[in-house]
This record gives C-alpha cells, sequence and structure tokens, in this order.
C-alpha cells in the first residue's frame, strides 16, 4: 500500500513537473543580462520583475517577488515573435482536413482566428525557438487580399488569441496566370472608390438630415476604409522593385500603414523605403534568385536595408512548422552583416512596431513575455532555459520529446508501452 | 515481361542453331557502354598548398590541433604540426579550422533550379511509375546560381537526384562542385551513379490521382516487386548471352531496354540504391526487398523515422540521411525528433548522414549538423565536432560509394577541403576558402575565386 501511495505521489510529482505552467503570483529574475530591446538597452547583472503577466520593476532597489529566479550567467530577452505563418492553422501541409489557412471564397474578410488550435503540436515546437507570441497570416484564396492577420501567444491555452482582423494581407507581383498590372490596379481602383464613396457618404448625410440613416457600407467597404482611416495596416507581399515602388507610391497617395513582406528586391529601392518609413518583413536567408522578381536576395540585406534605414523583421516567409529556426535566421544575418543590437529588435520589437503590438521589449508596464537563454539567443549551441508567456512560466517540451525518450529508453517490452 | 519475350526465344533459336553448326563464326559481341556520356571534369588550376596552424577535423573522427594540411596534386599529402614544404603556397589558418569539403548526397541543383520556372522544371519525370530509364544528369543546368551558393558553404561534392514522384525516379548523378558549361565538366570521375526509388505518400498521391497503380502502399511494394523481377529476368538474359557467347556460341543479343538497363546496374552491384523512404516500417520493408532480389537496398533519404529502427539499418549496411528538424509537411514526416541522427549514429557500423534536399540549405549543412549536435548533447549524448562532421563528409561519401576518394582528409586521398573562419558548428561560421581536388575554388575574400552563373551577368 504505502509503494503504491509512493507510485501515485511521484506520478503527481512528475506531472507536475512537466506540466506547462507555474503559477507564481509574482516572481524575480535577477543577475541576469537583460537586452531590454529598449533605449535602456543592454542591463548586466539586472534584475527584471514580474506581476500579473506584466513586468513591474526593472533593477528595484529592493526585490519584491514570490520567487526569485538566479539567471546568473544567463541572458534575458523579450520573447521572440514570429509571423507571417500559419502556426495554429496547420498541423500537417499535407493533410488536408488539418489545414485551415486558405479558403478558394476567403476574401478580405477572413477571420482565421476562428480556426486557430491552440493544442497543434507546432505551438510547443516553436517555444523551443524562445518564440513567445506570433503574428499569423491567413493565405486567403483567388482574391488578392488574403484576409486579416491575427496575434496568438504560444501559451497553448484556450485563449491564446490576443487580437484578431489586425491587418490586410495582399499578394502582389508575379503571376502565373495574367498580369501584375492588374492587381496593383485593382488596389489603386478600390482605394480611390473608396474615398468617393465615404466623401459621398458624408456629403450626404450633411445635405439630407432628414434622410433615414445612411446605408452601411458592405464589410468589405468597412475594410477598406479602416485602411484609409489607419486602423489596419496593409501587409503586402511583393518581391520586385516596381512593384515596391508602386505600393510606395499607394500608400503615399491613400496615407496607408504599409509594411512590405518579402521584399526580395528592396534593397534597389532601399532609400525610398526608408524615407516612406515603411518596414520590410523579410527571410534572412532566402538568398537565390527564385524569380525574376528577386534576383537582388542576398544574405546581406537585412544588413544592408537596416544600414540604409529600413526597420527590418525577421521571419521564415510562411515556412510554419520551421518557426522554432528563427533565432538561427538571425545569427546567420548576424553573420553577414547585421548589428547584434538590430538583430534582436528584428525578431521583437521591430516585429511589433510593424504589426501594432504590445511586446517585444522589456519594459515597465509591457506584457512579461520573456525568454531566459542558456547563452547568445542566437548560437545553434544555445537553448531556452526557462519562458514565460503573459507572466506565466512555459515547458519547451513538446510531442518530439516523448518521441525521442521512448526511442532511447531502453526495455524488453515493445516500445508503445514506453509513454 | 512481355517486352523481352521475343528476344529470349531469339536466343533459344539461336542455341538451338548453333547446336548444330558448331564452326558457325560469331557475330560481334553487344557489348553495353556503361558510361555513355564519360566525365570531362578538370582540376582547376593548381598549386601546392599548406594550411597552417588550424583545428583540424579529419573526418575520420580525428580532432588536430595546430596542426597543418599540405595539398600537393590535388592529393592530401601530409597533416600534422610544423611542416613545411618547399614552394608551397602557405595560408595562415591560425584560430580557423579546417574539414574535409561537405557533402550533400541529396540535391536537386541544376535540375530544379533557380530561378524556379517552367522552362527549368526538369526533376520529376512525372509520366509513369517506374522512370528508371531516366538520369537526371540529362535534366543539369549547369548555370544554377544554386552552385556557386553552395560552394560557398563549403560544398564540393553532391548527388543530384530525380525527384521523387515514382516509384523508380531514375539515376542520380554525383558532381564536383566546379563550374562549367556542361554537366559532364562537372560529373565525378568514376563515381557509381545512384537510382532514386521512392516509398510513401508522394509515388502513390500522383498515380492514384491518375486512378494507376500505385494508389497505396501496398501498391508502391507491388510496384517495386513487379520491376526487379523483370530486372532479374533481364539480367538473367544478358548473362545467358555473355555464357553462350564465351562458349564459342553465337546468341542473339536480349533486346536492349534503357529503363531495365539502370536496375540491372543495380543488380549487378554497379548503381546505389538512393531511396526516399521517410517511415520505419517502409525501410525495413525496402530492406527485405532488396534481399527478395538480391541487391543492397543502400541509404534511406528523408528518414525522418530512422531512430524507431536504428539498429535494423546498421545491421543491414544501410546508411541513413537526415534533416536535423525539417518535420510536419506530410503525415509521413510528423514523427521528426531533432535527435534522429545521434540516434542512428550512436549504433555501431551505422552510416548516418545529413542531407538538404534544399537548395538553401544545402548552403548550411554545416549548421545542419551542428543543430542536431547540440540538442542531442542536451539529451544525453556526448557528441564531439571530430564526431559530427562524419555526418557531412566520410559518411555522406560511404553513402556515395566514393569513400576511397573523398570525405576525410587522409593522405592520397582527394584535396577535398574547407577552411572556416571559426568553428563550422557556430552559427556564425563562413567558408572562408573551398578547394576541390587541392585547387580553390572559392574564396570569401577574393573576387577572382567566386563563380558568377551566365544567368547572373548583366542583371540589374
Amino acid at each position: 500500500m504505502k509503494q503504491l501511495t509512493l507510485f501515485k505521489s511521484s506520478l503527481i510529482a512528475l506531472a507536475l513537473a512537466s506540466s506547462s505552467a507555474s503559477f507564481a503570483q509574482s516572481f524575480a529574475i535577477t543577475h541576469a543580462t537583460v537586452h531590454t530591446v529598449t533605449e535602456q538597452g543592454v542591463l548586466e547583472n539586472a534584475t527584471v520583475v514580474v506581476e500579473n503577466g506584466k513586468v513591474i520593476a526593472i533593477n528595484p532597489e529592493t526585490i519584491n517577488a514570490d520567487t526569485i529566479i538566479d539567471a546568473t550567467g544567463k541572458i534575458l530577452t523579450p520573447g521572440l515573435i514570429g509571423s507571417m505563418n500559419q502556426l495554429g492553422l496547420v498541423e500537417v501541409s499535407a493533410v488536408s482536413r488539418s489545414r485551415d489557412a486558405k479558403d478558394k471564397k476567403a476574401n478580405i474578410t477572413f477571420d482565421a482566428s476562428l480556426a486557430f488550435n491552440p493544442r497543434s503540436t507546432v505551438i510547443p515546437y516553436s517555444r523551443k525557438g524562445g518564440i513567445t507570441s506570433n503574428v499569423v497570416a491567413p493565405r486567403g484564396g483567388d482574391d488578392m487580399f488574403k484576409g486579416q492577420t491575427f496575434v496568438a501567444d504560444l501559451s497553448g491555452e484556450f485563449d491564446s488569441v490576443r487580437s484578431n482582423n489586425n491587418s490586410v494581407v495582399i499578394d502582389l507581383g508575379a503571376k502565373s496566370k495574367g498580369s501584375r498590372a492588374l492587381s496593383l490596379q485593382n488596389l489603386q481602383f478600390k482605394l480611390e472608390d473608396a474615398v468617393k464613396a465615404l466623401a459621398k457618404a458624408k456629403q450626404k448625410t450633411k445635405n439630407t438630415k432628414d434622410q433615414k440613416e445612411a446605408k452601411e457600407p458592405s464589410r468589405e467597404a468597412q475594410v477598406i476604409n479602416a485602411l484609409l482611416a489607419g486602423e489596419k495596416a496593409l501587409v503586402a507581399y511583393a518581391d520586385r522593385a516596381t512593384d515596391l515602388l508602386a505600393l510606395l507610391k499607394i500608400k503615399e497617395q491613400f496615407s496607408l500603414d504599409l509594411v512590405l513582406v518579402g521584399a526580395a528586391d528592396a534593397v534597389l529601392i532601399a532609400d525610398k523605403i526608408a524615407a516612406a518609413n515603411v518596414p520590410v518583413v523579410m527571410a534572412a536567408l532566402d538568398n537565390l534568385p527564385g524569380s525574376f522578381d528577386s534576383l537582388h536576395a542576398s544574405l546581406e540585406n537585412a544588413a544592408k536595408l537596416t544600414q540604409a534605414g529600413v526597420s527590418v523583421a525577421l521571419t521564415l516567409n510562411g515556412d510554419t512548422h520551421n518557426l522554432y529556426q528563427l533565432r538561427f535566421h538571425v545569427g546567420n544575418a548576424i553573420a553577414n552583416g547585421l548589428s547584434r543590437d538590430v538583430a534582436l529588435a528584428s525578431v521583437t520589437a521591430n516585429v511589433a512596431k510593424a504589426f501594432n503590438l504590445d511586446s517585444g521589449t522589456i519594459a515597465i508596464g509591457k506584457t512579461a513575455d520573456l525568454v531566459l537563454w542558456s547563452a547568445d539567443p542566437f548560437e545553434l549551441s544555445t537553448k531556452v532555459s526557462q519562458m514565460w508567456i503573459d507572466g506565466k512560466e512555459y515547458s519547451t517540451q513538446s510531442r518530439q520529446d516523448a518521441l525521442r525518450e521512448r526511442y532511447t529508453t531502453p526495455s524488453d517490452m515493445p516500445k508503445a508501452y514506453i509513454k | 515481361m512481355q517486352k523481352f519475350l521475343p528476344s529470349l526465344v531469339m536466343a533459344a533459336l539461336s542455341v538451338a542453331l548453333t547446336g548444330c553448326l558448331q564452326s558457325e563464326q560469331q557475330d560481334e559481341k553487344v557489348v553495353i557502354n556503361k558510361n555513355p556520356y564519360p566525365s570531362t571534369y578538370k582540376v582547376l588550376p593548381l598549386q601546392t598548398t599548406l594550411i597552417k596552424n588550424a583545428t583540424v577535423l579529419t573526418g575520420t573522427g580525428s580532432r588536430m590541433e595546430n596542426a597543418d594540411v599540405l595539398m600537393i596534386d590535388g592529393k592530401i599529402n601530409k597533416i600534422g604540426n610544423n611542416l613545411s614544404a618547399e614552394g608551397a603556397v602557405e595560408i595562415d589558418a591560425n584560430g580557423k579550422w579546417i574539414t574535409p569539403g561537405i557533402i550533400d548526397v541529396h540535391s536537386h541543383l541544376g535540375v530544379y533550379p533557380s530561378p524556379s520556372v517552367e522552362s527549368h522544371s526538369d526533376g520529376n519525370e512525372m509520366s509513369s511509375p517506374n522512370t528508371s530509364e531516366v538520369w537526371a544528369e540529362h535534366s543539369i543546368w549547369p548555370q544554377d546560381p544554386g552552385f556557386q551558393k553552395a560552394r560557398a558553404g563549403g560544398i564540393t561534392t553532391l548527388q543530384i537526384l530525380p525527384g521523387s514522384a515514382n516509384l523508380f525516379g531514375g539515376r542520380g548523378v554525383t558532381l564536383r562542385n566546379v563550374p562549367s558549361q556542361t554537366m559532364q565538366g562537372m560529373k565525378f570521375p568514376e563515381a557509381p551513379y545512384g537510382l532514386k526509388m521512392a516509398c510513401g505518400e508522394n509515388p502513390k498521391r500522383v498515380y492514384g490521382a491518375r486512378k494507376v497503380l500505385p494508389s497505396t502502399r501496398m501498391g508502391n511494394m507491388a510496384g517495386y516487386r513487379m520491376a526487379w523481377a523483370q530486372a532479374t529476368e533481364y539480367k538473367r538474359a544478358w548473362e545467358k548471352y555473355d555464357a553462350d557467347y564465351a562458349a564459342g556460341k553465337n546468341p542473339a543479343a536480349p533486346k536492349r531496354d534503357i529503363e531495365l538497363d539502370t536496375l540491372k546496374g543495380v543488380l549487378d552491384g554497379d548503381i546505389l540504391i538512393h531511396n526516399h523512404c521517410y517511415k520505419a516500417e517502409e525501410m525495413a520493408m525496402m530492406i527485405d526487398l532488396g534481399k527478395e532480389f538480391n541487391y543492397q537496398s543502400g541509404t534511406f533519404h528523408h528518414a525522418i523515422e530512422a531512430y524507431k529502427i536504428a539498429d535494423t539499418l546498421a545491421e543491414n549496411g544501410n546508411c541513413a540521411a537526415m534533416w536535423p528538424d525539417w518535420w510536419g509537411f506530410k503525415m509521413e514526416a510528423y514523427d521528426m525528433v531533432h535527435e534522429n541522427v545521434a540516434i542512428v549514429d550512436a549504433v555501431k557500423n551505422s552510416c548516418a548522414v545529413v542531407h538538404s534536399d534544399s537548395a538553401n540549405t544545402i548552403q548550411r549543412l554545416n549548421q545542419e549538423a551542428g543543430k542536431v549536435m547540440y540538442r542531442a548533447n542536451e539529451n544525453g549524448f556526448e557528441i564531439a565536432p571530430e564526431l559530427a562532421i562524419t555526418w557531412i563528409t566520410a559518411n555522406a561519401a560511404q553513402s556515395l560509394g566514393l569513400a576511397d576518394k573523398t570525405g576525410s582528409l587522409e593522405m592520397g586521398k582527394n584535396a577535398d577541403v574547407v577552411i572556416w573562419n571559426q568553428n563550422p558548428f557556430s552559427v556564425y561560421a563562413q567558408a572562408e576558402q573551398v578547394f576541390v581536388d587541392g585547387a580553390k575554388v572559392y574564396d570569401r575574400f577574393d573576387e577572382k575565386y567566386q563563380a558568377k552563373s551566365d544567368f547572373m551577368l548583366g542583371q540589374r
């Protein structure tokens, strides 16, 4: 009986240890090298205090917290932010019924956050890369507008979606069928028409006070209006310099909040992009001339754009299952000229800025999405020591670890009995 | 079977005839040219080169500090401390690391080149589940800019394979990563051919959609077995022809079949199997299939589940070529573990290989191997850089049947060498100089040694 109890309690202990979260009300991380990604820069031997999901103090005179975590020799950064992938919308890419990022009929109103699955095995796996939140981009359908982005944290909890219908995704550039010109023209026309319609509606309400309420614009029109009002960003996939220039022009004409994605040939017009204050979301490792639109893809582009004054955010270009690798991409960008300060910002603060998120820095009052690294976050040999999402600790253990354990544990019985 | 029935009948007839006419003249012997598109590769301009004071990973499992590497006439002449050689170009590699030239056993450079345009999509002959008759070398566009990028990542040798749509995709070819206007100018002299086979989802999806065999995994197996049975007959017919001819008879040669030539090449031991095969249960069956038809089942590529049958692979002399972390794109790629390569490697007589299958990651196979090493070491393994390097050098050479020529820094082997600015298993590591057969083919700091594809010339 005693043995059984012991067995039971050890099972419970095990369950607790492997449970993804611990519930400290407040905790302090001490003696860490803290990369704030704010004007405060890097703080050596520093303390960060978290309470109720927020950073409440940095280097306070006295530490007041339920738990103290000694982070001597370790590096604390904001949690990394993934973007422009389909995390939570796809479990296995080739399994059709595990995919929800696309729909032939999807249009500008497509809100894929309704399909977000926090229990996807890709999520705990991605935490191995220190990713704490992610901008999910739907892939839409036939329409050039692919739908709207949403933001989810990587807690795996059912309330992971932090916000939805954030920005409008549009796919421009080379076409397998037809001409790229038509898409640009359609975008231009839609915006022009919306401006006219808004002016007309305004005029109408002014002139005919007694008339019934003006007809509510269609849902599609409401989204376009939100773009015009700067309430939503236009997130545009395009690579060739002419497409990027056309987008800059449209941005200027309609005062849009524009984000460029991909932008393989952005280096050709880096000064113009910088002058327009348009962020570029790009893949650091895309260095092949994959098409005639991307003849200037290079490992040095992140560095070159940054030097020209462009705010660069790094991504894996739609590669959902490999999101965990993001930090290695940053390391490669550093090896190819990107400065270390900018490098960390490119997967934290710059992503937050491009997509209007309240994360990406370590500052008082900010969401406590934090990662404690064993060493240099971008080095292959480094691992996540601990990580917190909304101030709550999460494990990096995933299904992959369970498989490894099963097949490296000696047993006389078939492997299926090892759980 | 039907294909060569007539020729069997012919052979039988001619045997009967020779029985009566003892003094019959023999026709000229029909001999199949096994190398009709021979290599014209020439070593680039060459100098005796002595690299000094480096950390050397030999590819044989050793690590040497402050070591010198001497290359003479395209071969590794000596590795040791305080070497000197008259007239040698000396390179000070203090603080730098030296490894054998990196080998990728799975690439589609040239057959799926950049830019990825319709006219260059030449890697998958998706017109029949058995296209053993096609040869990847006939699709290679030597101007693929990807070759230059791979060279900057230390790749000196690479096998170009056809795609995985078919049960038998065709022959693969091994190249030296040197610029040339022709495929033959890149072809690795004396490298055996590979035969690309594919298990699992791809063939059954492609042909299942057309309502032809295979539409299931059992259909896959049936397709292989029917083909090998036919190839066995074909081989027997040629052997009979050869034997009869040697006996002074005048047999009619079997009807030439380009498709069966390749399969016969496997049965003869001349062509090595390179089998796209993710899953444990499928690999185990492919090993038995090899035994059923008397050939070695070769290297399993994309062997996501190799860790589940690591013992079986080693016992049967199979190499497994793996990614460190790709997964999730198909059901058969769902059970990835980061330590796959390490688990396979830990078994005695194993042959664990890290491969790319990507024009992008081929540029960083050192980092791909590094990821495995560090993740494994976090989970109970003790893998040193001198072991990890073998996954992308010596073991890869073994998989390609080139272990006696390249893949390690040993006296007399081809001087395929990479000088890295630091430990190659760092994310910040870069290849500074790359040598193929002792000739410098890439230098990060000297434009003279940075080749450019015709395609990229004059683009602005």
